[in-house]
């Protein structure tokens, strides 16, 4: 795992720049399906018009785009289609815009899952971050606003986060455009499979309800086996989660 | 045309205007006077008078027939008419003019209190009524729901052990946490202890108590207690109830403390250029409210810190992890703070 | 099989949810959090030694200070309604001229050239295309100069402490103080008042912010104000206040509207809506320089053009419908003068006529084609000279010539000031209602929305009325 981060923060091979088409909202026969999420106020919009070349808009809101905003790139001669999920602090309560992104990452299955963080409020955008990794393994930090994190003064070894995480991270600034390329290479390799993510899973949990979950969650794989995020939805039948209730009724996420 | 008169077409305003608030107004509305006799039926009579029984029962309290129908408030034949029902299917036995629950009114009876309890935690947690409408709702809703959709209530709220006030709710199968503790009125002073319960009744001393803020779960120390006044300490603060008040507050006492209480204080506390450390959230913030305070990182161990003053004084703008996040007075009481 | 073992998966988490206990969701919730901690600690530094003076706190401490909060937000506000109203005059009398005045007779002249039958060009020349004309000319100037502005102001952060200074005016009313934004919003159009409602994120607040959205004033409806008030209130002082009078009458009315939507919240919070889930936060952004051409360009695209194209598409027939009822006659008389007749007993108790009440009726689109609604209708059941013709809405470049008219259809000072009230007190436009429902999802709170305000608007004028003729 570690050897593979390395090498994409490293010795990223030449951006293939030629091959990068935006697609705008022209997203039909696309090959794979790439959810973007984020905290609001993070500049998730910004990341989204400049991987996609349209020109959508969300103010410096929570809770903006409440409906789903889709739209395409063409990269190395596959299609990406993005979809852009509505901001929201958390995934584990019951407003609208939650459960539109919560249910998207885990009943839509994307390939990969862009979560942009604002790089000067990191501990508390790693909140969603855990959490939408709990439910997907396919995913890549986006660390924007970095220039603004500069001015902050807050350094951030990336190195580090990404080895922690499991999880590639870009730094970037999409308002000046840096590091999307990167970010769109990375994309391409984790659908790819060149990148193989190992995601942090939870560890501060008191010990009754770790093992609550881990009893949950074994009696689920035995149900669903090979299906990799037993352990979130032990977390939402506890919870009381109809939807979930419902879907392992009707087998909907294998 | 012909008839008309300003102060004609005003008296007619008038009078529909009486007519329709006389109609509607809270809870002595002719229609809803007409609407509550209309859902009266024996089923509530007879589930009433079970919760009654279990009630006295377990506070070792004998109940005749007559005192039955002084303490219910029912027509006395309908009251007659419920109890011979009741002998009938089992639930009740009586004896000279003493009634006692059997086995099967016992749980009969549970099961009511189950879904009354589960109701007024669903009002607390997933909608936005007032706590003064807790109980009057769920008193309606006991005798609606079915065992079925009780179960499924509890699953939706996370198997619930307590109810908003800290009243046990019994499980599916009658299982019911224990509440320890005894009145606040009753106890010596310098006492250490934690509000584990506060009753609902009746209404005019639960409403001073609301008034005065008294949170469910704070950890207490009492200060004075006399014929006139009890005086406690919690969180920060203050608090003087008269002796009938406190008795509706029921205390654990804590023999062993770890943590300072003189210490732990209401976020509300904190002034502009002091830091603090976030404890927890107090009992007292449920739902949603709780949750999205969670999730913006009013969580045990965040560092916290008054970010902005408001020119109306409320609400005031927090510092917490790197935001500035503006909080209502009636949020930060229920967050509590060590200050550093 | 499989049923047996999910069960036995729900019997497993119910039991073992009991046993956890209530504390379930905050332990995960300060667990995650912890592991966050933990995480951050391993890979970010922070040099808090040069951090300490942050430009934001700066401005914060400014826009938020006792002394200078209220008087910049009320600048602000004047400056961007000043440029509004100041900046959309210009292009608005130019689309004006264009569209209805050269376009039209234009149109009119091709069709009778090709041999179109009368009632067929009237229908669609007269009928449609003259309202859907009017709401553009109308519409499109304020909503393109006022939307920009505040989106500006949104992008660069200052509209959160605009809330965050006024929010506890609107706990009083059981309100939130994102719904000083909304209702600003509302000034400009309703509608985008409505869809701006998102912004609010507790259901019970949101709900207030959308049925109260519509005591704001919009742009629809200040011309109509303005038009009346300059006519009937001018003219009742003598001639040298004329001016401040009718100034004075419009902004009141739009005061009146201020204090409609907080007694309504605080009615609605304390009635049908109190079971809805209720919940406060309010975060203050840090700063950002907005893209000065890109949110000109969007807000015009995102708010302007969408709002302005669902008008269209409800102007459109409802210029079909006034011409309609104009032209077809039953017996002697038009449809319209019969529905004016039998509206005119419960128009008088008003102290309205059965004229605005059918203008109401029909113009529910946009509130922008009332006035030639009303000046086409009276003409018609008065038969007085003037207009172009049963269901040819027009107006007047006088306001003298617009009272003449209104006077010879029995206008009073009355009428002029319920006009006003009811122009401010009265359903939603049809495009306001559509959003509402497709905000809300939900027919009841759309027409508590829509009939909750008429409501008000009937009992207020039917009140002034009855103490007018008192007097």
């Amino acid at each position: 795992m570690d050897t593979k981060v390395k090498s994409v923060c490293e010795t990223c091979p030449q951006f293939n720049a030629s091959g990068l088409k935006k697609l705008g909202v022209n997203t039909n026969n696309f090959d794979f399906v790439v959810a973007l999420a984020g905290n609001p106020n993070t500049g998730k919009s910004t990341v989204f018009n400049a991987l996609t070349g349209l020109k959508q808009h969300t103010g410096n809101w929570p809770g903006k785009t409440v409906t789903r905003a889709e739209g395409g790139f063409e990269y190395d001669h596959q299609k990406f289609k993005l979809v852009d999920l509505p901001g929201t602090y958390s995934l584990l309560s019951t407003s609208e815009d939650e459960e539109v992104a919560r249910n998207f990452i885990l009943f839509g299955k994307p390939t990969v899952t862009i979560i942009v963080v604002d790089a000067s409020r990191l501990e508390r955008n790693l909140n969603l971050v855990l959490q939408i990794l709990e439910i997907t393994e396919n995913a890549v930090l986006c660390l924007n606003l970095m220039d603004e994190a500069k001015r902050n003064h807050i350094e951030i070894n990336t190195r580090a986060l990404a080895r922690d995480l499991g999880i590639p991270v870009v730094p970037t600034s999409a308002r000046f455009k840096k590091g999307i390329p990167e970010l769109i290479q990375t994309i391409s390799e984790i659908a790819n499979n060149k990148i193989k993510c190992k995601p942090h899973r939870i560890k501060n949990i008191p010990k009754n309800i770790e093992k609550a979950v881990t009893k949950l969650s074994l009696e689920i794989e035995k149900e669903y086996p090979n299906i990799p995020n037993s352990r979130w939805i032990a977390f939402r039948l506890l919870e009381g989660d109809t939807q979930i209730i419902n879907a392992l009724k009707t087998g909907e996420f294998v | 045309m012909v008839t008309y008169n300003p102060l004609n077409a005003l008296l007619i305003f008038l009078i529909i205007i009486v007519l329709v608030y006389l109609l509607f107004r809270p809870k002595k509305g002719w229609f809803w006077i007409v609407k509550n006799n209309y859902n009266t039926n024996e089923k509530t009579v007879v589930e009433d008078i079970l919760k009654l029984l279990y009630h006295s029962e377990n506070d070792g309290e004998i109940v005749t027939k007559s005192e039955l129908t002084s303490k219910l408030n029912f027509k006395t034949n309908l009251i007659q008419n419920s109890i011979e029902k009741m002998i009938s299917n089992h639930f009740i036995e009586v004896e000279n003019e003493k009634i006692k629950l059997t086995n099967n009114g016992r749980a009969y009876a549970l099961r009511i209190i189950r879904v009354h309890r589960l109701w007024e935690k669903f009002l607390a947690e997933k909608t936005g009524y007032d706590k003064l409408e807790w109980h009057e709702r769920a008193e309606q809703k006991e005798h609606q729901l079915n065992t079925e959709e009780a179960n499924l209530l509890a699953a939706q709220l996370g198997e619930p052990k307590f109810d908003p006030h800290g009243d046990p709710i019994p499980s599916q199968s009658g299982k019911m946490a224990i509440l320890n503790g005894v009145p606040l009125s009753s106890l010596p002073i310098y006492t250490i202890g934690k509000i584990v319960h506060i009753e609902d009744e009746p209404e005019v001393a639960y409403k001073q108590i609301l008034a005065e803020n008294i949170h469910i779960g704070s950890h207490i120390k009492v200060l004075e207690n006399n014929a006139t006044r009890v005086t406690f300490y919690a969180e920060g603060e203050e608090f003087k109830l008269s002796p009938k008040v406190a008795e509706n507050l029921t205390i654990d006492v804590i023999e062993k403390h770890h943590l300072d209480e003189n210490k732990l204080v209401r976020l509300t506390n904190l002034k502009e250029q002091e830091t603090a450390t976030i404890i927890g959230l107090s009992k007292e913030s449920r739902g949603e409210s709780r949750r999205r305070l969670l999730d913006l990182g009013f969580v045990k161990g965040a560092k916290i810190s008054i970010d902005l003053i408001n020119p109306l004084k409320e609400p005031t703008a927090y510092l917490i992890k790197e935001t500035s996040i503006a909080l209502r007075n009636n949020q930060a009481s229920n967050i509590l703070i060590k200050k550093d | 099989m499989r049923n047996n073992n999910i069960e036995h998966i729900l019997k497993l988490s119910k039991e073992l949810r009991w046993e956890i206990g209530d504390d379930f969701h905050d332990s995960l919730a300060e667990g995650i959090y912890a592991d966050a901690a933990d995480l951050v600690s391993n890979s970010v530094t922070k040099d808090n030694s040069k951090s300490k003076l942050r430009l934001d706190t700066k401005i914060d401490k400014i826009v938020t200070s006792k002394t200078w909060g209220f008087p910049i937000m009320f600048l602000i506000l004047a400056v961007v309604l000043w440029l509004t109203i100041i900046g959309s005059n210009y292009p608005s009398s130019l689309l004006a001229q264009v569209l209805l005045n050269d376009f039209h007779p234009l149109l009119k002249t091709f069709a009778s050239n090709i041999g179109m039958p009368w009632w067929l060009s009237g229908f669609l020349i007269d009928g449609i295309y003259l309202a859907v004309a009017w709401v553009i000319a109308v519409m499109l100037p304020p909503m393109a100069i006022f939307f920009p502005l505040f989106t500006l102001l949104e992008d660069f952060g200052y509209l959160p402490r605009v809330a965050f200074n006024l929010d506890s005016l609107f706990k009083k009313a059981g309100a939130h103080g994102k719904q000083a934004l909304t209702m600003s919003m509302g000034f400009g159009c309703n509608a985008a008042g409505v869809i701006a409602t998102r912004i609010i994120d507790s259901p019970r607040e949101r709900l207030i912010a959308i049925i109260t959205n519509n005591f704001s004033l919009c742009n629809g409806r200040w011309p109509t104000q303005i038009v009346i008030a300059t006519i009937f209130i001018g003219a009742a002082v003598p001639s040298s206040f004329s001016g401040l009078a009718s100034l004075t009458a419009v902004i009141g009315i739009a005061i009146l509207g201020i204090f409609f939507m907080f007694f309504s919240s605080w009615a609605l919070s304390k009635t049908v809506l109190k079971g809805e889930v209720s919940t406060f936060n309010l975060e203050l952004p840090p700063y950002r320089p907005p893209r000065f051409w890109q949110t000109i360009y969007t807000s015009i695209i995102d708010r302007t053009l969408i709002v302005l194209w669902r008008a269209v598409v409800f102007a459109a027939p409802a210029g079909a419908v006034i011409w309609l009822v104009s032209n077809i006659y039953i017996g002697n008389e038009s449809v319209a003068a019969w529905i004016i007749n039998s509206l005119d007993g419960f128009g008088f108790l008003l102290g309205l006529n059965g004229v605005i009440l059918l203008a109401y009726i029909v113009a529910i689109p946009a509130n922008e084609i009332v006035i030639p609604t009303i000046l086409m209708l009276t003409v018609l059941v008065t038969g007085i000279s003037g207009g172009h013709g049963a269901g040819v809405m027009f107006e007047l470049n006088s306001a003298n010539a617009t009272g003449v008219i209104l006077k010879a259809g029995g206008w009073t000072l009355l009428t002029a000031v319920n006009l006003m009230l009811f122009s401010l007190l009265h359903n939603p436009c049809s495009t306001t209602i559509y959003t509402i429902y497709k905000e809300t999802k939900s027919l009841k709170w759309t027409t508590v929305a829509t009939v909750f305000p008429i409501i008000l608007g009937f009992i207020v004028t039917f009140l002034v009325a009855q103490i007018w003729r008192i007097f």
